[in-house]
């Protein structure tokens, strides 16, 4: 299946990637090798398989519960430790509302 | 080089409890084995001398004071691979947005290896987010392989098995999700152990791919590798995907025979792209497990010819979703060059991901987006329940699979680079094992003629880790490299 330029512009605007103009066409193709690679599996037939998401059983499709005790939370200084912008004790974002 | 180097985390451990050894004297002899030879093998993203001594000289005090006893590690200098949190200390995952990245607190397996005295000598090289499979897609520089500079150690943990093989450390941690942990201690000649999925918290691992991520232990002797898992396994309440069930005894069966155990070969896997000296080293192998009371078998993987093509949807897909997080604000890189918020994540993801990385989470994107899910990430995960009931019915008839770790020896440096693809099928024996969440270990078993190592793979049923580590050992005390 031929993948279109637009199409991969669609992509990387999902997933709030960039894509240079130059760099489309060569995204594009490597990107059709790869999905070519897949359509391998077109071929298995699945019609009465469940998909696995976790291998490994055990506690699968349940949620581990743990008593409902006070836990020690990483503070607001350790929180925001690591913020490339931060102001007053917050995450600092360019202007969002105009 | 100072000869201790060269010695286990065992033989380094018994010089400690003797008292022939002080735990300064350790971590100066491997910080200068560092200082001799980094500078070529490029293992190390992050190392802090000063902070290590100081360390070293507390333990030292605390081991006097005898307010702490000899642990399994006490006193071992450790390397960990950089998509680890440690507090306080880098952890860049290999990706430039995370370069200036230091968490506020420690993963899971380094409090344990803390709790129990290692000392943390450095963070190792790896591909970016863990992506690759030579260590050529760290942002920063690629390692090389000490058996041979001009080639790769493997990846993604090349950097750990880079600095475990050129003696640097003992023994360091790596993180598999499709091999990265034995592919490169298969290039790089040592031993490395991808745990059941669930056996060792992920609790801090930088996530990749959440369904096949595992941490273990890459180290040059399988007792050694025993003794890591055995400080690492257990449960942990901070990762539910984390077994609540008991941890076995690891190292109690290391030395113990192998009589009687069925042994089963994939036929797909020794046939096609295998390289022929490697197929030989493997066949060798069987011929030796067969000397010390082990029947071999083939057995069949109908689904294996499918597995890369599995993987290759399925991590991707998750890595799309963990790496969402990188946005600029809270942690990590943030473009200069936007106005608004919309403009900024773009700005601050393209600028901070590499090429493979975006690759990915293009390919994920895509995989997970309306109209495809079903014939992409729906479909891999049908197949995957067939790849892993190919694992149940073979685990009826055998105790463990052997086979090759890697298709090829190591490669030279760019020589994969142009072709995703390509790069791609050097996971093409490991992928299976994450795919079905069964341990595997990969084991030197041989030298090729240009003198580079080979590796032999061994997987084991889940939670069969102690099986798994109890034949590599027999095999290892029967080959002489």
């Amino acid at each position: 299946m031929p993948i279109r330029e637009d199409e991969v512009r669609r992509i990387a605007r999902l997933a709030k990637l960039k894509i240079e103009e130059g760099e489309l066409a060569g995204t594009a193709e490597r990107f059709e090798r790869i999905l070519e690679y897949f359509g391998q599996l077109g071929e298995i037939d699945t019609e009465r398989v469940e998909p696995t998401f976790h291998a490994v059983s055990e506690g699968a499709g349940q949620t581990p519960m743990r008593d409902d005790e006070e836990r020690q939370s990483p503070g607001t200084e350790d929180a925001l430790a690591n913020a490339p912008k931060k102001s007053e004790g917050h995450f600092q974002v360019p202007k969002v509302i105009e | 080089m100072n000869e201790i180097c060269r010695w286990s985390v065992r033989q380094l451990r018994d010089a400690l409890k003797r008292r022939e050894l002080s735990v300064s004297e350790i971590a100066r002899a491997f910080l200068e084995r560092f200082n001799e030879i980094d500078s070529e093998v490029r293992a190390f993203l992050h190392v802090d001398p000063e902070r290590t001594m100081r360390q070293a000289a507390e333990l030292e005090r605390s081991l006097a004071r005898g307010e702490k006893k000899l642990g399994f590690l006490t006193g071992i200098p450790l390397a960990v691979k950089d998509n680890i949190s440690t507090r306080g200390v880098p952890t860049t995952c290999g990706s430039r947005i995370l370069k200036e990245y230091v968490p506020t607190y420690d993963a899971t397996v380094i409090q344990r290896l803390r709790l129990d005295g290692a000392l943390l000598l450095g963070k190792t090289n790896c591909d970016e987010f863990a992506m690759g499979s030579s260590t050529e897609n760290s942002a920063f520089f690629p390692s090389r392989n000490p058996r041979d500079l001009e080639r790769v150690p493997g990846g993604s943990s090349g950097g750990s098995a880079a600095a475990v093989a050129s003696f640097q450390v003992p023994a360091a941690l790596g993180s598999d999700t499709g091999g990265s942990i034995r592919q490169p201690a298969a290039f790089c000649g040592i031993v490395g152990l991808k745990p059941t999925y669930g056996r060792v918290s992920r609790y801090g691992l930088i996530a990749f791919a959440s369904s096949l991520d595992q941490i273990g232990p890459m180290t040059r002797t399988v007792r050694d590798a025993a003794v890591l898992l055995q400080v690492l396994a257990g449960p942990d309440s901070r990762d539910s995907t984390c077994s609540r069930a008991p941890v076995d005894n690891f190292v109690s069966g290391i030395g113990k025979d192998v009589r009687g155990w069925k042994i089963g070969v994939p036929a797909e896997w020794l046939s096609g792209g295998l390289d022929p000296e490697i197929r030989t080293a493997v066949e060798s192998a069987l011929k030796v497990l067969q000397g010390l009371g082990c029947s071999v078998r083939e057995i069949r993987f109908p689904h294996q010819k499918h597995a890369l093509a599995v993987y290759y949807i399925i991590a991707p897909s998750e890595a799309s979703s963990n790496l969402a997080r990188y946005d600029g604000v809270r942690f990590g890189h943030r473009s200069e060059r936007a106005n608004s918020l919309e403009e900024m994540y773009e700005a601050t993801r393209s600028e901070g991901f590499g090429p493979e990385v975006k690759r990915r989470i293009l390919i994920g994107a895509y995989a997970l987006s309306a109209g495809y899910y079903d014939a992409y990430y729906l479909k891999a995960g049908k197949v995957r329940t067939l790849i892993l009931q190919d694992f149940r019915r073979a685990f009826e008839a055998v105790d463990l699979i052997v086979g090759p770790t890697a298709p090829t020896l190591p490669f030279r440096l760019g020589e994969k680079t142009t072709d995703p693809l390509e790069m791609y099928l050097s996971d093409v024996f490991t992928v299976t094992a994450n795919l079905a969440g069964v341990p595997g270990l990969s084991l030197p078993c041989a030298v090729s003629k240009s003198g580079l190592p080979i590796g032999l793979q061994i997987l084991g049923p889940h939670f069969q880790e102690g099986r798994v580590l109890r034949l590599a050992h027999a095999l290892e005390r029967e080959l002489t490299l």
